[in-house]
């Protein structure tokens, strides 16, 4: 039997690089985590304005507190949009108002309660 | 800004997994110390390198920790205007606090040796378990998170106790003071990894009913993929475990033999495990399969159209005719909030043709290893030569709307996470190429030399793995489809390849010896069918 194997012993360094290399094994780019169940607004729909309900449905719960939600104007200007406090777990509601008529988008950002942040936009159009 | 966001996106995941990996080895650590090296009366050489790995192994879950709390801080205020201050109101900044604390918590217990901080130790890591499963699926299920929680820390209890405490076996090993301490420690872990693999599976198979939810989305969904990668590695660890679980069996007649094979299987074994622990990772990424959406599912037309054998593309559409690369700052406008694909047949056609060439020079390097076996074919082993054309070519081909053949500067198109993926792949084969040339013609004498090729293996299939594919669901899988089986194939030869090298002359080895070149020449043959489009 050996008594003196460093801890930094050659092969244990190949064995490192082999770990970190493993390491890498993980993932992918993060792809759609908690998944956007429905929308209302749905993506590329034509809605009634100047006032519209939002209401997304997830697959995850979501963690209302760090989630945010932002309206892209017609003319590319970008407000934040103020989110509901929501009893059902997964959803998000809003509320948008003084929409005049054009293309908007909804994008949404959410902190899953897994920790993971997913991202989404919801082209719409008010008539 | 916002590529370089999308790389902290990728990082998340890498140290997400890097994190569980650390988690394994640290909680391996301690199991290995409390059930196996002390009531084995393991000798104080055993008893010191335990507790030294589980103080590094702390270290390491503390650097990740704190590196992926970072990233996922940056990457929630980057698309927000919440501050630091409100990142430290969430769920998973909380619950990486506790683990951190506990992996420090469990980092002095180590060093401090007395009875009351060994014992300390077995709450620590269990506040560890219950941190870690605090972000897994489970914590954000909208129904059974309760018992999904029990099986998720199940399924980490299993893991630690079987493939994280392996290292743990192997080294110690090396350090007992004879022969009868090794067969101790030997038996007294085989049993405690029987009971975790039990563990391990049980839980794993419970989660996957739930989170797969119909048999379909083995193949209809990329959750199901990385299920049956997962499966593939274990089923290999168990194969593996259960040829040393008779060896323990055997150690009373010859152990010196026996135990010195035991440890080279068990270097295989823990790469493996490692990759499985790591593929699971890579589930955390997914969305469980019962989630995904019907539209967002592939069917056996769609698999059969994009899967089934035709010819391979030798010839490459001219780079005039790809669609033109729009001015870096465009494209990050347009990425700004979600990913933008812009490629057509041609662009299909161009990346075909620099997958079948690829495949073409990885087939012939494998089939070339495999005639270098034979005596009379001694000159095949310099096959490595064939991987120098392919780094050119990935560094020439890969990325077309940058330098050399596009209008984009060299360094500035490193903002873009795929374009370092693929330089970082070329760099590897480069290396790789250089030693394994070096190793073969005997230039290279050194025993670590020899074990690049498999590192890099390893590596590669890692690389791969972390390849961003298409933002379309389907599109994503379909890639996923070719690519997983290539990365499963990359460790599967270099966890081979590492066996010949390491076991004594035997069967064994040489059956090793011929796995190799085998899953090399398969890899080639995955890549001479890949397409882009049905």
């Amino acid at each position: 039997m050996r008594r003196k194997t460093s801890i930094i012993a050659p092969r244990f360094v190949v064995a490192l690089i082999v770990a970190c290399g493993i390491a890498l094994i993980a993932p992918r780019a993060a792809l759609a985590h908690a998944i956007l169940v429905s929308s209302q607004p749905a993506a590329n729909s034509t809605v009634s304005g100047p006032d519209v309900a939002v209401l997304l449905k997830y697959s995850s719960r979501v963690d209302l507190e760090h989630s945010t939600l932002t309206l892209l104007d017609p003319d590319g200007k970008v407000e934040k949009i103020t989110i509901n406090s929501e009893t059902s777990p997964g959803s998000l509601s809003a509320k948008l108002t003084g929409l005049v008529k054009g293309g908007y988008v909804l994008r949404w950002q959410i902190l899953a309660m897994d920790g993971h942040i997913t991202r989404g936009t919801i082209p719409f159009l008010v008539k | 800004m916002i590529w370089f966001l999308k790389d902290i996106d990728l990082l998340t995941v890498l140290l997400r997994a890097a994190t569980l990996a650390f988690e394994a080895l640290l909680l391996g650590g301690v199991a290995y110390l409390l059930a196996v090296a002390l009531p084995a009366a393991a000798s104080q050489a055993v008893e010191d390198f335990c507790r030294r790995g589980i103080r590094m192994a702390a270290l390491a879950l503390v650097v990740g920790e704190v590196a992926l709390v970072t990233a996922s801080a940056a990457l929630l205020m980057s698309g927000s205007d919440l501050t630091l201050k409100d990142v430290t109101t969430t769920n998973f900044f909380r619950a990486y606090s506790v683990s951190i604390l506990c992996a420090i918590g469990l980092w002095i217990c180590a060093r401090l040796k007395s009875r009351p901080a060994t014992v300390a130790m077995l709450p620590l890591s269990l506040l560890v378990i219950a941190a870690m499963v605090s972000v897994s699926h489970a914590a954000a299920r909208i129904n059974y998170r309760v018992p999904l929680a029990i099986l998720t820390a199940a399924h980490h209890l299993g893991t630690a106790a079987w493939l994280g405490a392996m290292p743990y076996l192997w080294i110690s090993l090396g350090r007992a003071a004879n022969v009868d301490e090794a067969r101790r420690m030997s038996q007294r872990y085989s049993r405690m990894a029987l009971l975790g693999a039990a563990t391990l599976i049980s839980a794993g198979v419970a989660m996957a009913v739930f989170y797969m939810g119909t048999w379909n989305a083995v193949y209809t969904t990329t959750y199901g993929v990385m299920i049956v990668a997962k499966i593939y590695l274990v089923l290999a660890i168990a194969t593996l475990g259960a040829g040393n679980w008779w060896l323990v069996r055997r150690l009373a007649s010859d152990p010196k033999p026996l135990l010195a094979r035991l440890r080279r299987v068990a270097e295989a074994e823990i790469c493996l495990g490692f990759a499985a622990v790591l593929t699971a990772a890579s589930l955390t990424a997914q969305a469980p399969a019962v989630d995904v959406t019907a539209q967002d599912r592939l069917t056996s037309q769609e698999i059969y159209a994009r899967m089934h054998p035709v010819p391979p593309r030798m010839t490459s559409p001219p780079l005039a005719a790809l669609a033109p690369p729009i001015s870096l700052e465009a494209a990050v406008k347009a990425n700004e909030f979600a990913p933008v694909i812009n490629s057509d047949a041609n662009d299909n056609a161009w990346s075909e043709y620099n997958h079948h060439w690829a495949g073409l020079i990885v087939l012939v390097a494998g089939l070339l290893a495999l005639l270098s076996r034979h005596p009379t074919m001694r000159w095949a082993r310099f096959w490595p030569v064939t991987f120098a054309g392919l780094a050119v070519f990935i560094l020439l081909r890969a990325d077309p709307e940058n330098w050399p053949l596009g209008p984009r500067p060299f360094w500035q198109s490193f903002t873009a996470p795929e374009i370092v993926q693929h330089r970082f792949g070329a760099l590897l084969i480069v290396v790789f190429a250089v030693f394994e040339c070096a190793v073969q013609a005997g230039k290279l004498k050194a025993r670590w030399a020899s074990y690049v090729f498999p590192a890099m293996c390893v590596l590669g299939a890692a690389t791969l793995l972390t390849h961003e594919h298409a933002a379309k669901v389907k599109e994503a899988l379909l890639a996923e489809m070719s690519h997983t089986p290539i990365a499963l194939l990359g460790v599967s030869a270099g966890c081979t390849r590492w066996l010949e090298l390491r076991l004594p002359k035997s069967r064994m080895a040489t059956i090793a010896g011929y796995l190799w070149p085998l899953c090399l020449a398969l890899v080639g043959l995955i890549l001479l069918n890949y397409r882009e489009s049905a």
